[in-house]
């Protein structure tokens, strides 16, 4: 793990000196965080309050709007602040610490100090009224200097007050600045050096810094990380395989006779693209506007085919012969047999016998697509154990066998390579949106969570654009405050689990724990690396749904769409209630798998007379 | 030089080193075991710490880790059962443990206790090279212990050298492409693989283990290696119910030969 911070959502770009809408509008599409106007009469990029306004307003919301000042009266500052049209006041001048606090009371604030040789004497007295400060190049007119400062004076800043850069920021020393150790940096303050002329924006060059500054949050590191989760934790025995995956996956998927085969089976095989529906009384219902995609629509029942199809593929191009699977709920181990039979393929699958037994009707499945099945007895006999048992075997069948593993979890490059495999539903989303709504992303995207992979595939295409809200259920069992839980994220800690550094439920000595859900597909007590980046990132928010909730859910949905769902999906569904969104706001739910497998349940819970 | 790099000082060939899970069959068993092996001829052990999920393990380790872990035993308890373990044993002692419980208890917090409590080396199979090189390499050598790092007949000769590097007690040379516990003899294949290796006179001795469970595969593993490592096949010994004493004295001489 390099020193380079990972700089996500929460890192602040300020692109300040706006003056022109066109130009505004477009430096708006590279999404930074913060947009400055200044209204400081002596500046050359100054703007009249009536035309940041009508620029303003072109511009998204979720854009922070900061007007610049320079030694107003108090009584201007205060009333720009009450007139709702900025997130921000940036105090640029000498303004004192009781201006500021007054200030503060109305808006937050950004107060700027011009840093010649050390840092001011009396920072400290602004401190509890600013939510920023701005460090730049001292000049003799209040900023615009355009240059460096020894960015080494930082290094005595010590208040908890986060900071933003500002000063001569350009790409020479952008790597530098993200290199930089004080954990108080927010953010950098850019503006001359990003301009054709003063006022207007060089959107090029705005757009390699952006670059730079946020690495995709979804790209996995060469080493196979995501931030500080994923890696490859594994045995010697089994470097030779996974090093093969590792080095020969991605070229692999590049290839365009792949990619062909690929999207052919997508399109004729499994049934693609699965039909993005308007769930009419849904939205109704919750106040917004919901789309349900259709994964339950896929060949053999569920999202899963995806991937294993290009597995499968991938397998053959490496010179394998044999799969072996885990599988939870079945669902996994039936695309795996599928494909097998397809692909002409020897499969063995690995399902705990508890598992076995609650999923009969998949068990027969694999066996009749010609799969071996066997039972997990170790440990807690459920999805962690066949994963176990699935791994040991490849141990002693390293040769023709690639280990097909179902879920967005394990060592890398598995978790990437799952995630690029299943981005397909994400990519359909953004483009039946398009057609649909005349825009390419939702407000928000809905998936459940076990190790993820229908909630990665959901995801992707939105995971850098920070327009899109990602929500993860998690099956929270008799409740996550309970033993009998799978709410990994919730309740999880840092480890180790198949090959990966992820969060689990672990008891203090580092045992992994058993998880618990009523759905065997989320019944596992780890979570993808990719997931575990986005919960401690905050770029996604995952919340348990008690088994109650979800079989609610399932319900609900069967009884006003006619459509009914996996357990699993049916946690997805039940996150509806739970969202805050507006009337305008269109929220995708992934419905990941249909619920013919869960009919015992649904049919005990209606003769027991509570359905 | 502790304890593991004088033994293969001094002692060149037909090395034994015997594996057993630490709280098992009983929680107290550690420093019995520790004393009896000693006493009886053991050269070097491999004490197992309980970990819910070993991968690299067959079901005769899976199974005395499972009991181990119900009987209570935990990193904390073991080393304070090594205490003062070194007032009565003198033989190497090579801690084994997945990583993960390693890392939940705080390695470096780990790596301190167990070389203040006297042990002399550590497996992890499943912290691989790179990890090791990049982050956790400087906490063992902090702590003065040997790093002991596993091969396969898969591993490329280079990828031998890098381990063969960054080792500094003895190369684990896995004997098959399996997990352990395994019952069979070696086969033709496996002794090529062993004279292969030997023959590329690296800087660490070499161990071989996974599938050695007799005297037959114990002469076969040791014929171009230094030593063998025996596993399972003392666990299942434990099993017959006789005291820790006579369960080792009798699976020593089954083994070497001598009475």
């Amino acid at each position: 793990m390099g020193t380079k911070r990972i700089y996500t959502a929460n890192f602040q770009l300020k692109v300040c000196g706006i003056t022109q809408a066109e130009n505004a509008i477009e430096v708006a599409k590279l999404n930074p965080t913060m947009m400055g106007f200044i209204l400081y009469p002596k500046s050359k990029r100054c703007v009249s309050l009536e035309q940041a306004n009508s620029i303003a307003d072109l511009l998204p919301k979720h854009i922070k709007k900061v007007a610049v000042v320079v030694n107003e009266p108090l009584e201007k500052v205060i009333q720009l602040a009450e007139s709702t049209l900025f997130d921000f006041i940036q105090l640029h001048g000498n303004e004192s610490p009781e201006y500021c606090q007054t200030v503060s009371k109305h808006i937050h604030v950004i107060k700027a100090f011009g840093i010649e040789k050390q840092l001011p004497d009396n920072l400290e007295e602004y401190a509890n009224c600013c939510t920023y400060f701005l460090f730049d190049t001292k000049t003799e007119n209040f900023g615009g200097a355009g240059k460096q400062f020894d960015h080494k004076i930082l290094d005595s800043y010590h208040l908890n007050v986060p900071f933003l850069l500002s000063g001569g920021i350009d790409l020479d020393s952008i790597d530098r600045i993200l290199t930089y150790s004080n954990k108080q940096l927010a953010g950098i303050d850019v503006n001359s050096r990003y301009e054709d002329e003063p006022g207007i924006k060089n959107i090029e060059k705005l757009s390699n810094l952006i670059k730079r500054l946020r690495p995709m949050i979804k790209k996995v590191s060469k080493e196979g990380y995501y931030g500080n989760y994923g890696g490859a934790y594994i045995p010697e025995m089994l470097q030779k395989n996974v090093s093969e995956l590792a080095e020969n996956y991605q070229r692999i998927i590049d290839d365009p006779s792949f990619i062909e085969d690929f999207q052919s089976l997508l399109k004729d095989y499994v049934g693609r693209p699965t039909p993005l529906f308007h769930a009419k009384k849904l939205s109704a219902k919750y106040g917004y506007k919901i789309y349900l995609k259709r994964e339950d629509l896929c060949h053999t029942g569920s999202h899963k085919l995806n991937n294993v199809i290009g597995q499968a593929l991938l397998a053959k191009r490496l010179g394998k012969k044999k799969i072996i699977a885990e599988t939870g709920a079945g669902q996994h181990g039936v695309a795996s047999a599928t494909v097998a039979a397809l692909l002409g393929m020897e499969c063995t699958v690995f399902m705990g016998e508890v598992d076995i037994q609650r999923q009969y009707p998949n068990v027969m499945r694999m066996k009749m697509l010609g799969a071996t099945v066997i039972p997990a007895t170790s440990g807690t006999k459920t999805l962690k154990d066949a994963c176990n048992e699935a791994i040991r075997y490849w141990i002693s069948h390293t040769e023709d066998t690639h280990y097909l593993i179902g879920s967005a979890i394990g060592p890398h490059p598995y978790p990437d390579m799952v995630a690029q495999f299943q981005s397909v539903i994400s990519e359909e989303i953004a483009k039946q949106l398009q057609e649909k709504e005349g825009r390419s992303y939702p407000d928000a995207v809905i998936a459940c969570v076990g190790g993820g992979s229908n909630a990665v595939g959901a995801f992707y295409h939105f995971i850098d654009d920070e327009r899109v809200e990602l929500y993860g259920a998690e099956a929270g069992g008799c409740g996550a405050d309970t033993d009998e839980t799978a709410a990994t994220l919730t309740i999880g800690t840092d480890g180790i689990i198949h090959g990966t550094r992820t969060i689990l439920m672990q008891t203090e000595d580092g045992q992994v724990c058993d998880a618990h859900s009523i759905s065997a597909g989320l019944d596992y007590p780890g979570v993808g690396p990719l997931h575990a980046h986005l919960h401690s990132i905050k770029r996604g928010t995952y919340l348990p749904i008690t088994d109650q909730e979800a079989l609610d859910a399932a319900f609900e949905l069967t009884r006003e769409e006619g459509i009914i769902p996996a357990l699993e999906s049916s946690h997805a569904l039940a996150l509806l209630p739970k969202l805050k969104m507006k009337p305008t706001d269109i929220v995708v739910v992934n419905l990941s798998g249909r619920g013919d497998k869960d009919m015992q349940t649904y049919i005990d819970l209606m003769n027991s007379g509570k359905k | 030089m502790n304890r593991i790099q004088s033994l293969f000082a001094n002692k060149k060939r037909g090395i034994l080193s015997v594996y057993f899970t630490a709280g098992y069959p009983n929680l107290n068993d550690t420093v019995p075991t520790l004393e009896a092996f000693e006493k009886h001829g053991v050269d070097m052990v491999e004490l197992g710490i309980p970990y819910s999920d070993p991968l690299a393990d067959g079901p005769t380790i899976q199974e005395s880790s499972t009991i181990a872990i119900r009987n209570g035993m935990r990193i904390e308890v073991l080393l304070s059962q090594l205490k003062e373990v070194r007032q009565k044993v003198s033989i190497p002692i090579v801690l084994m443990s997945y990583f993960n419980p390693t890392y939940l208890y705080g390695f470096e917090r780990f790596c301190k206790q167990a070389s203040e409590a006297g042990v002399d080396g550590l497996i992890i199979p499943d912290l691989p090279a790179y990890e090791y090189e990049t982050t956790y390499k400087p906490i063992v050598e902090r702590y003065n212990l040997s790093f002991n790092m596993l091969i396969t007949s898969d591993t490329p000769d280079e990828r031998i050298r890098k381990i063969d590097e960054l080792t500094n007690g003895f190369i684990y040379m896995v004997s098959s492409a399996a997990t352990t516990g395994g019952t069979s003899s070696m086969s033709d294949a496996q002794m090529d693989y062993f004279k292969r290796v030997s023959e590329m006179k690296m800087n660490n001795p070499l161990m071989v283990g996974f599938g050695v469970h007799n005297q037959q595969t114990f002469a076969e593993a040791t014929t171009y290696c230094n030593g063998a490592i025996i596993g399972s096949a003392f666990i299942r010994a434990q099993k017959n119910g006789e005291d820790v004493d006579t369960t080792v004295k009798k699976f020593v001489s089954s083994i070497t030969g001598n009475q």
